[in-house]
């Protein structure tokens, strides 16, 4: 009863026990299971991580858990027993990081507040994520992830028209709060390294969205820029937008520099005297913003963005979500990549961001079916012989 | 102390993502050199302010130093060679030809500094078609995805939207950078090696989608052209109140029952079915809900009611402006923004026991710190 085979990467040899559930807590311990460590995620049959349920019958089979677990043990402890917090606290022992994004309290209510789980393991980095953090005057309240988005100052500051705030998709905003809340992780495994120190690390959701929007706060706290939707303007350049071209196509386009703008000018086929210098194009961008759309309307956006990218002026296509999925550089450079589920089931998913060469960690597996590291969590890294594992089988300790 | 005190990284950007990348170790406390080019960084430029730099460079660069190294000067990657002798990382947004020309590419750093870890952002990653390199972060935005599924409910004949201002697929790279290079800095510690990390800014993005187009990726929901198609439906959205806007979502017949008790129960309530929102919930419904609420909500007080509303259980809170945030009971008790000189600064979004974060020092002069090529 050997451990997971080593996968390489930088995190290899550190290990995470994740208490999560939904997105925001699932997508961190994704992302360091990416990085190579070892990461496994506690669940029961009684407690279940809501996307094991949404999108279909089979706990194991569900669209939303499947699209972001990958690489992501599994043991089943049940934490309502006695018994099962007693195991869950031996497994603490045994990991260098915990995290978890449950409601508010409910930690403390398990006995596994910061100073209860610094006792088992001193050198712990336990890290939690709350949408107002763990407390405070608004500590208790909760959420999802527009919500996050509409109190940090990131809704008020999204959308075409200045007087009406929008906001980004309603989606965004959990995985942003996760990568947030990994890189905390590894920087406090840096600090655990020079001074031997734990810590706790409480991230709050809606700050995680400021800090997303922490130029516009900054400039607008310092007495430099608008507190209202900007659309798609750009402090510094003009032209900067989506301009309309066939068949319901967009096309993004941004030129900086006078030399863009002239090769812009003259790809387009449009003449704009008076606006050769930055300054005056800043002052009209919307006289400037309807001519471009003049003369986009009518082309083709895939061509028409490959012309400008040649004549040195930065344009892409707006890529809609069936775009994505054909896109073959995307499958090439395994932005897109296969994983092999634990029933064998080969599946597309999204990798991260990154590449690394050499000792890249290898991503293979897709998310695990509940308690697929059952026997290696209590047999291997706790040591339980045969029959204490199956007596807690048999008593629904683990279940 | 903080977190990545004594760990050495230069900085070589133009762009915003690599000054976001850098700051974000900076802000752990790593010693962060800011290599510029005679005229500075072109992020100085941006959102000028009165005599000083702009202010986005102030916000982006804070706890670093920085030297000015002429690119075009015979002595240019002999400097640049002694400062990252001495670092542990180096960060750049520089398209893979320019990094070449400092001497910076990958093959060459792997060759002459086998123990730096280098971080490089790209748009779609190094090794993606030249023609792809110059791409800006609105660009980026576009090709991921995001912005032609936002705002939610997007008209066709609305534009694809960029988000809260230009610069958020850049910001995003740069977190998904610090993560990925404090990583590598963590096998450095162990090890002794050098890495090189290559990020893509627009597999960034499409990993920050997962659960949304990983579920088409995997067929299981149809990939369309439809604006709509990463939306939840639901009546969720931004709705205008007396001072403002408040943002409501609703998915549960609980949260229904408890917006019942927050309007004290209006009739009209009575057309819907006390489980529509997780089994009738049809665009006729939604739109009527819509139709009614947002009358009743216009002559609502943002903050009153969003308090009144989470004790109901319901999901709905205030819109903040930027100026609504500095004041904020919560934001003040967890010391979010910093004060530093005459500015306040926005901070990092968690509070760590050990080792807390500090904006010790604003963002430095051009060639403040010459003195350290030295």
């Amino acid at each position: 009863m050997t451990g997971p085979a080593s996968r390489g990467g930088p995190l290899q040899g550190i290990r995470v026990l994740e208490i999560t559930k939904v997105w925001a807590g699932p997508y961190a311990g994704k992302l360091l299971a990416f990085l190579g460590a070892e990461v496994i995620k506690v669940e029961s049959l009684t407690n279940l991580d809501e996307m094991r349920a949404y999108g279909g019958v089979d706990i194991n089979s569900a669209p939303y858990f499947l699209s972001i677990n990958q690489e992501v043990g599994s043991v089943q402890v049940n934490m309502k027993s006695q018994d099962g917090m007693d195991l869950l606290r031996r497994m603490i022992a045994q990991c260098d990081v915990l995290i978890d994004n449950l409601r508010p309290g409910a930690m403390e209510r398990l006995g596994l507040g910061y100073d209860q789980v610094k006792e088992i393991r001193p050198d712990i980095i336990q890290l939690s994520i709350k949408m107002y953090g763990n407390d405070g005057p608004l500590g208790y309240q909760t959420g999802y992830a527009p919500c996050f988005a509409a109190i940090g100052g990131l809704t008020a500051l999204t959308g075409h028209d200045r007087s009406e705030p929008q906001g980004m998709n309603i989606r965004y905003g959990d995985s942003t709060v996760g990568a947030s809340a990994a890189f905390a992780i590894v920087a406090a495994l840096h600090h655990r390294a020079t001074t031997g120190e734990g810590q706790f690390i409480d991230v709050s959701a809606v700050e995680t969205m400021s800090a997303m929007v922490g130029d516009s706060l900054f400039a607008a706290l310092n007495g430099g820029a608008p507190v209202y939707p900007v659309g798609n303007g750009h402090p510094a350049c003009a032209p900067h937008g989506c301009y309309p071209c066939r068949d319901g196509q967009w096309l993004s386009i941004a030129a900086e520099s006078d030399e863009q703008w002239q090769a812009m000018c003259q790809t387009l086929a449009i003449a704009l005297p008076g606006f050769e210098n930055l300054t005056a194009r800043l002052g009209s961008r919307e006289a400037i913003d309807l001519a471009v759309a003049d003369a986009t309307r009518q082309r083709e956006a895939e061509p028409l963005a490959e012309q400008l990218r040649r004549a040195g002026v930065p344009a892409f296509r707006s890529q809609s979500a069936l775009d994505l999925v054909g896109n073959e550089w995307l499958w090439a450079s395994e932005a897109f990549r296969l994983v092999t589920d634990d029933s064998g089931n080969s599946r597309p998913v999204i990798g991260p961001g990154w590449r690394m060469s050499p000792d890249e960690a290898r991503i293979e597996r897709g998310a695990p079916n509940l308690g697929a590291q059952n026997d290696y969590v209590y047999r291997h890294l706790l040591g339980l012989d045969e029959a204490e594992y199956t007596d807690l089988k048999m008593r629904n300790v683990i279940s | 102390m903080s977190a990545l005190k004594g760990l050495r990284i230069v900085e070589i950007t133009e762009q915003v993502t690599g000054e976001y990348a850098a700051r974000l170790l900076a802000d752990f406390g790593a010693e962060t050199l800011k290599i510029e080019p005679p005229g500075g960084s072109p992020v100085r430029a941006i959102l000028p302010d009165e005599d000083q730099d702009g202010l986005l460079f102030a916000w982006l660069n804070t706890n670093k130093r920085s030297v000015v190294i002429d690119p075009d000067a015979p002595e240019a990657i002999g400097l640049i060679d002694r400062a990252l002798t001495r670092a542990d990382a180096l960060v750049t947004d520089l398209a893979p030809e320019a990094a070449a020309r400092l001497g910076i590419d990958r093959d060459r750093i792997a060759d002459v500094h086998p123990h730096l870890v280098r971080c490089a952002i790209t748009p779609f990653g190094e090794t993606a078609p030249d023609e792809w390199q110059q791409l800006r972060a609105i660009n980026i935005i576009n090709a991921s995805g995001w912005a032609w599924h936002s705002p939610s409910e997007a008209l066709p004949d609305s534009p694809p939207l960029q988000g809260p201002g230009p610069f958020l697929a850049a910001f995003e790279a740069g977190l998904e950078a610090a993560l990925a290079t404090s990583a590598s800095l963590w096998r450095k510690r162990q090890t002794g090696q050098g890495q090189n990390v290559d990020i893509s800014a627009v597999a960034t993005m499409l990993s920050r989608a997962d659960c949304v187009l990983g579920r088409m990726l995997a067929g299981e929901q149809d990939p369309s052209h439809a604006r709509t198609c990463y939306d939840m439906g639901g009546p969720g959205r931004t709705f205008a109140c007396a001072d403002g806007h408040v943002f409501l979502i609703m998915t549960t017949q609980a949260h229904w029952t408890g917006l019942s008790q927050l309007m004290d129960a209006p009739e009209w309530l009575l057309d819907f079915p006390p489980d529509w929102l997780e089994f009738h919930c049809t665009p006729d419904r939604v739109a009527r809900f819509r139709q009614h609420f947002a009358e009743w909500v216009a002559g609502q007080p943002r903050n009153a009611l969003s308090d009144k509303a989470q004790r109901l259980g319901v999901p709905l809170v205030p819109v903040n402006r930027p100026g609504d945030l500095p004041r904020h009971d919560q934001f003040l008790h967890r010391g979010f923004f910093q004060r530093l000189g005459d500015r306040v600064y926005p901070t990092v979004p968690y509070r760590m026991s050990a080792s807390p974060t500090r904006i010790a020092t604003p963002a430095p002069v051009l060639g403040a710190d010459q003195a350290m090529l030295s």
